[in-house]
């Protein structure tokens, strides 16, 4: 639906109760609306087609005595998207769930509920999501009275209630370590004999609190450094998302050569995380001449990002204005030396992989999802571009260089981990078309860093997509007024599509698991990066909790 | 078809052969711009803070011991080594050293310290200031700062002027670890 169409239904149907204005570009539609026509205002945009993609709940009470709460919804096809929000008194701060028709919206409101004291009338699992278990209630660390390292005192004797498993099902605990899972997290896997028939997850259980450590702590030119250290992978997507989303909200406009180069990195660091995911994909179903080649073939592109940005991952790149490092002429042909070879040989991995059948037969089928239910899920990247469904936010909503560059998306209809992993290896051979073309079309000079002249303004909004070699990261920025940000939201894409495990896992093996969760490449730690503390606690132990910390502590003294 | 990709895989794992360095008997050299540890000339700097408000891990501390003699404290341990305070010195201070291997059992193997002489002249802690161009990296924090040392975190406070209180106030600091008990 075009967005003059939308806005015209949207009218229609809402007449006052709704405020409709332009947003910082015209990509962005922003619409204020009643918080009584809020839940059938965001249901009206999904049934329009828009796509889920994360709620933003703020602490606006001490500039105007109100909680703030936003819809994001992306319309794809028509490359715009829509910010519905709405407030809520201070002393109530209420909505109506959307959670029973969106099924991606559940984990943003429980955080809501946890981190800003939200209540979603009728959410259908109003549970812990983020919060440890034993965190006293009524603390709600995101709201701004909260200290940023406030570390309430623990209990013994409280613990995560499990979903009721079904009936004649046997409980699987699968973590909060365990071999196939590189990060902590809980599922519980409800199986009857060898087959799954349901899942809860656990996680949030390495929280960095980074969101509340950046809206108190740092300032803005700061932060990039923080946000590439969300995730062990995508440093440049978040350095990449939180400049732009800062670069929105301020209206500041960046040098075109500074953009060919962000998206240089962008897909040089693709290629490495999808090489990774491969390897580590061929451990997880015990193929380890798989994990050892990609590897193998992976490790000259880090090289070169230690010769491009001065270390091995992609970080210390990206900052707000620009980049801090130029592409000379000699690195451009390093690049080209690097890919030429890369690009044989994947060539020959990919000859080897895909047609071996006991690839196929640890994949096809395996973690099946039907296209339609992959949308409701609002799943991302490869994982739904893998079960037929065609989004990619460089082709659908272009940032940094991308609307200069052709590239074909590639799609699989099959649903399942094969879906995603063709797609996956067949996106390696785009991101090196993409180099190359960046590197062709790039403007010679330019500055590569845009000085920010004026102090930021206070209290405007910017929203900024990109795709990370998983799928869509979404950061939204709302400034503040001491040089740092108000609010900032951030959204990997991990965090949407981890939600659409438990349904991926239905009816599969147990064995299966570790390739399934595997598939979606989950970055736990981009996940769980909004909390002040970890969750520490456990019910049950063998060391006493005093004498863990006094051992602990004994370390820590200077 | 299945035959085929096995002899495929085989060829695919002879050919590179062994890839594995040497480590770490022979290392690589690290290339050009290299991001290793922080590495500070005490010669140059003239004191001024800007690293350490800018430090995006917080860990470069100042303590003013008096109003000429300054103390700045790089703690290691907690650097992220993303060059940022190397960006943002007006006096070239500070280079990123090609040192990586940091692997140790005593943290002050990797930490510095700089006792600088502060001229009297008003210069103290505003050079920086006046010299910065971009809006948002301008010094937030003026006039004296008592970081702790002892916990090794910033303090978030400055006074215009000495006060004896605060600094014992921050020698007292230890980090919050528990409300109610
Ligand atoms: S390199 Fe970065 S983290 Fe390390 S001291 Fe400098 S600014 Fe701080
Ligand atoms: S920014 Fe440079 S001159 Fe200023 S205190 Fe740091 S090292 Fe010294």
């Amino acid at each position: 639906m075009t967005k003059d169409s939308l806005i015209r239904t949207l009218r229609d149907g809402f007449g006052p109760a709704l405020t409709v204005s332009e947003g910082a570009t015209p990509k962005r539609l922003v619409l204020d609306i009643d918080r009584t026509a809020f839940r059938a205002a965001a249901l009206k945009l999904r049934a329009a087609g828009g796509r889920y993609m994360v709620g933003v709940g703020s602490d606006e009470r001490d500039r105007r005595g109100a909680f703030g709460m936003i819809h994001l919804f992306a319309f794809d096809k028509d490359g715009f998207t829509v910010a519905l929000r709405t407030s809520a008194p201070a002393e109530t701060p209420e909505f109506d769930s959307i959670a029973p028709e969106i099924p991606a919206a559940g984990w943003t409101e429980r955080e809501y509920m946890d981190l800003l004291g939200f209540t979603f009338k009728g959410n259908p699992k109003p549970k812990k999501l983020i919060l440890a278990d034993d965190w006293p209630a009524g603390i709600h660390p995101l709201r701004k009275e909260v200290p940023y390292n406030l570390v309430p005192p623990s209990a013994e004797d409280v613990a995560y209630e499990l979903d009721e498993a079904p009936e004649g099902t046997t409980t699987v605990p699968i973590g909060p370590f365990h071999p196939s899972l590189h990060e902590p997290a809980h599922f519980a896997v409800y199986v009857d004999g060898e087959t799954i028939k349901g899942c809860d997850y656990r996680g949030f259980m390495t929280h960095r609190g980074i969101e509340k450590l950046c809206q108190t702590q740092v300032s803005y030119n700061e932060v990039p450094f923080v946000a590439e250290r969300i995730c062990g992978i995508c440093g440049s997507v978040h350095a990449a998302a939180y400049s732009q989303s800062v670069e929105e909200a301020a209206g500041i406009k960046i040098a075109r050569r500074a953009e060919f180069i962000r998206t240089i990195m962008l897909e040089i660091e693709r290629l490495h995380s999808h090489l990774l995911w491969l390897g580590v994909a061929g451990h997880l179903i015990g193929y380890d001449t798989i994990f050892m080649q990609s590897w193998r073939v992976r490790e000259p592109i880090m090289w070169l990002s230690e010769r491009l940005t001065g270390n091995r991952k992609t970080y210390g790149m990206i900052v707000i204005g620009g980049v801090r490092r130029d592409i000379t002429p000699a690195l451009r042909e390093d690049i080209l030396g690097v890919l030429k070879k890369v690009e044989t040989e994947v060539g020959g991995l990919k000859d080897a992989v895909l047609k071996d059948t006991s690839i196929h037969r640890r994949t096809k089928g395996v973690g099946f999802i039907p296209r339609e239910e992959a949308e409701a899920w609002s799943l991302l990247g490869p994982v739904a571009r893998g079960r037929g469904v065609d989004i990619d936010v460089r082709r659908d909503h272009p940032y940094a260089a991308y609307d200069e560059l052709s590239f074909d998306v590639p799609v699989m209809d099959s649903g399942d981990v094969w879906g995603t992993l063709v797609v996956r290896l067949l996106e390696i051979f785009e991101s090196i078309k993409i180099v190359r073309q960046a590197l062709d079309k790039m403007p010679s000079d330019g500055p590569l860093l845009t000085e920010v002249a004026d102090v930021l303004p206070a209290y405007r909004h910017g929203l900024s997509m990109v795709e990370a070699p998983r799928g869509e990261s979404v950061h939204y920025l709302i400034t503040g007024p001491e040089n740092r940000p108000e609010r900032w939201r951030v959204r990997a894409p991990t965090y949407t599509n981890l939600q659409g495990v438990p349904r991926m896992l239905l009816d599969n093996q147990l064995a299966d698991f570790p390739i399934i969760v595997g598939s979606i490449d989950p970055c736990f730690s981009c996940t769980d990066r909004v909390l002040v503390v970890d969750g520490r606690a456990r019910s049950r132990r063998v060391f006493a909790r005093s004498e863990i910390e006094a051992l602990g502590r004994g370390r820590r003294k200077p | 078809m299945w035959l085929t990709s096995k002899i495929k895989q085989v060829l695919l794992v002879l050919k590179p052969g062994k890839v594995t360095l040497n480590y770490p008997a022979e290392s690589r050299p690290v290339p050009e711009g290299f991001r290793g540890q922080p590495a500070w000339d005490h010669t140059k700097c003239i004191g001024c803070g800007g690293c350490a408000n800018h430090c995006p891990a917080r860990t470069i501390l100042t303590r003013d011991l008096c109003p000429e003699i300054r103390i700045l404290f790089y703690d290691g341990a907690r650097c992220m080594y993303c060059g940022r305070c190397a960006d943002v010195c007006p006096e070239k201070a500070i280079v990123m050293s090609p040192e990586f291997e940091l692997a140790t059992g005593d943290r002050d193997d990797i930490t510095q310290s700089l006792e600088l002489f502060m001229l009297t002249c008003q210069r103290c802690g505003r050079c920086y200031d006046l010299e910065i161009k971009n809006a948002i990296d301008k010094l937030d924090l003026r006039g004296y700062r008592y970081d702790s040392l002892e916990a090794r975190t910033v303090i978030r406070r400055s006074t215009e002027r000495f006060a004896p209180d605060v600094l014992g106030e921050t020698e007292a600091y230890r980090r919050p670890e528990r409300i109610g008990g």
